[in-house]
């Protein structure tokens, strides 16, 4: 299929810094597409590349067959919702919503109509003469959301809208977002620094570090099976081991990878003093005690220390397990099939 | 506890406040008095009052025609910084951010050159040469100019970034407005309080400057503030009454131009 969006050789410095390194990214007609990273990995610049606010220092951006790297962000047909909301404080709720038709001359029925139709979308009807200072942070971010499809554009861009919200709205408000892309089919491009919120909500996650995209593919993918130590690292509390710790807690090592990871989940703890049960093929039991232990709800996070290590280990909370004290003697379940091998970075 | 200890906080508030305007307005309230004073030597409130003093201030035209030149040249002054500030202050807060540290050197000049030492150096520099403006509204004009620039310059670069202007701009722009439109319709709505505010702090300095334009156009243009020194040594009771009737006329005009902005303000958004 071919591609909506396509983004090739994007470069960007600041001074002597380079923010974009020859960034390459190819999106389909109705897809969200997430850019994950920490920040400063160049996620947002490479968004306001696209929208046309930071001009790009080399490479292509092609918008349904037709380059747009040389158009203002006026004439782009791209939406943008950004992090602050940028709500115009003189302007009423309804008027916020209008302004892009205003700018393209809509009669004023055909605004009231479409504002009266994006207000009911996002439940904010009754607020249609308040002033965005008059709106709690979440609905604010409803009203940008609103504005920005207002006018109808081919793409919509996502600059960290949650990321000023509380867990609760947070939450929210993202399922939201996700409904209202998928009733539009609208080509979507969220960032965001938050690796749960990428997982939830993106058909493909891109994740970024210092100007490139290192890894990009579906959420599931991305989180089991991760190419480099800075995605294990990123994406979830993996353990990442070098090759020498590798053979030390399993022995021998199959291939030539020079550093390995392990899922916390995928490593499973017995009682010492209770009787394991038999061990499946694959799997071997090496001697630890406990470091800390804390809840994360649905999930005990232990700190394991075992062959000179310290090892991340999540178990189900189901209630039947009990919670291990420090320095609590354990039995680890390792399973070699479960020991992933990580790309050197950069290759 | 807490109840009685938030009262008294109260009432030490309250206290600090009634002294704090006792303060200001004492000696404004003595001008006030005096200025209405036919006697007034050994007795709390003056013996006898009267009018004579209002009568004559009036009846001087050079009294109003000092007035008049104060107002008009302040005006352009203020206008002139306006029409040039706004869209300077604008342009380097939203596109040129790395000229902001310069402009914040310039900007501070006239805080570090007292006024003989400024007037000395313009007279001497604008007395021959290619620019002969030396005695003339023009010289005023510009050091008026360069006295409120500091006050412009921050006014409006803090309104600029109090309203998050350069993302606005963006979302203006991202919406399909040109930069011209986003900045009419979105950002000089929303920068237009903080502007009035400077630019009538602006007026309010310039139209009590007295060293520049004494010693730039004294012997020229009478300008209220030279008009006041010179029938100050006249009679205390003359004096007076300029004093309160110029603090009045600011009071008024202020208050003219708050009301303006907010009908401008108005305008605009819709």
């Amino acid at each position: 299929m071919k591609p909506y969006l396509r983004l090739e050789g994007i470069r960007k410095q600041f001074g002597a810094n380079t923010v974009l390194n020859q960034v390459n990214l190819e999106i389909r007609e109705g897809e969200l597409v997430t850019l994950l990273g920490p920040s400063g990995c160049g996620k947002s610049t490479l968004l306001r590349c696209i929208a046309g606010l930071t001009e790009m220092d080399g490479g292509h951006i092609w918008l349904d067959n037709q380059s747009i790297a040389e158009l203002p962000p006026r004439s782009r047909e791209i939406g943008m919702v950004f992090q602050s909301y940028a709500l115009f404080p003189n302007l009423t709720v309804s008027e916020n919503i209008e302004y892009g038709m205003r700018m393209r001359k809509a009669s004023k029925e055909a605004r009231r109509q479409r504002s009266t139709e994006l207000l009911e979308l996002i439940d904010l009807v009754d607020k249609r003469d308040a002033y965005p200072q008059q709106l709690s942070g979440g609905q604010q971010q409803r009203v940008a959301l609103a504005r920005s499809l207002a006018v109808r554009p081919k793409v919509l861009l996502l600059d960290e809208p949650l990321s000023a919200l509380d867990a609760k709205i947070r939450k929210n408000l993202r399922s939201e977002i996700r409904e209202i892309q998928k009733k539009f089919n609208m080509t979507t491009i969220f960032v965001t620094h938050d690796q749960e919120e990428a997982l939830t909500l993106s058909d493909r996650v891109c994740l970024m570090n210092q100007g490139n995209i290192v890894q990009q593919g579906a959420p599931e993918e991305l989180y089991s099976a991760p190419r480099t130590e800075f995605v294990a690292r990123f994406m979830g509390s993996y353990n990442v081991l070098s090759r020498a710790e590798a053979l030390r807690l399993f022995g021998t090592v199959k291939g030539e990878a020079e550093s390995f990871a392990i899922r916390p989940e995928a490593l499973a703890l017995l009682d010492q003093e209770r009787e394991g049960t038999g061990l499946e093929s694959g799997k071997q039991i090496v001697q630890g005690t406990v470091h800390s232990a804390s809840i994360l709800g649905n999930v005990i996070r232990y700190a394991v220390d075992t062959a000179g290590l310290r090892l991340t280990v999540d178990q189900l909370n189901d209630g039947r397990s009990l919670r291990m004290e420090e320095n609590h003697p354990v039995k680890l379940v390792l399973d070699a099939t479960q020991l992933l091998h990580l790309e050197k970075e950069g290759a | 506890m807490q109840a009685s200890g938030e009262r008294r906080a109260g009432w030490g508030h309250r206290t600090l406040m009634v002294v704090l305007l006792v303060y200001l307005f004492l000696p404004l309230l003595a001008t006030f008095i005096y200025a209405f004073a036919k006697d007034w030597q050994a007795t709390i409130l003056p013996e006898r009052w009267t009018l004579e003093w209002f009568g004559e201030m009036f009846t001087d035209v050079r009294f109003m025609d000092a007035l008049w030149k104060s107002l008009y040249l302040c005006l352009i002054s203020v206008a002139l910084s306006l029409v040039v500030m706004l869209p300077a202050v604008f342009i380097i807060t939203v596109y040129l951010p790395g000229l902001e540290s310069f402009m914040k050197g310039v900007v501070v000049l006239p805080y570090a050159v007292p006024g003989v030492v400024a007037a000395v150096g313009l007279i001497r520099a604008y007395s021959s040469g290619p620019i002969n403006i030396s005695g003339t509204a023009f010289i005023l004009i510009g050091a008026y100019f360069v006295i409120i620039l500091p006050y412009m310059y921050q006014g409006i670069r803090n309104s600029l970034l109090t309203v998050s202007a350069v993302e606005l701009l963006g979302a203006a722009e991202m919406l399909g407005a040109s930069r011209m439109k986003a900045f009419i319709t979105v950002i000089l709505p929303n920068i237009w309080p903080g502007v009035m505010t400077s630019t009538l702090l602006s007026f309010s300095v310039l139209f009590g400057e007295f060293v520049l334009t004494n010693m730039l156009v004294g012997g020229h243009i009478q300008t209220i503030q030279v008009y006041l020194m010179r029938r100050m040594n006249e009679s205390g009771h003359l004096a007076s009454a300029i004093a309160i009737s110029y603090f009045l006329f600011i009071l008024v005009l202020s208050m003219v131009l708050m009301q303006l902005g907010k009908k401008v303000n108005k305008g605009m958004s819709k």
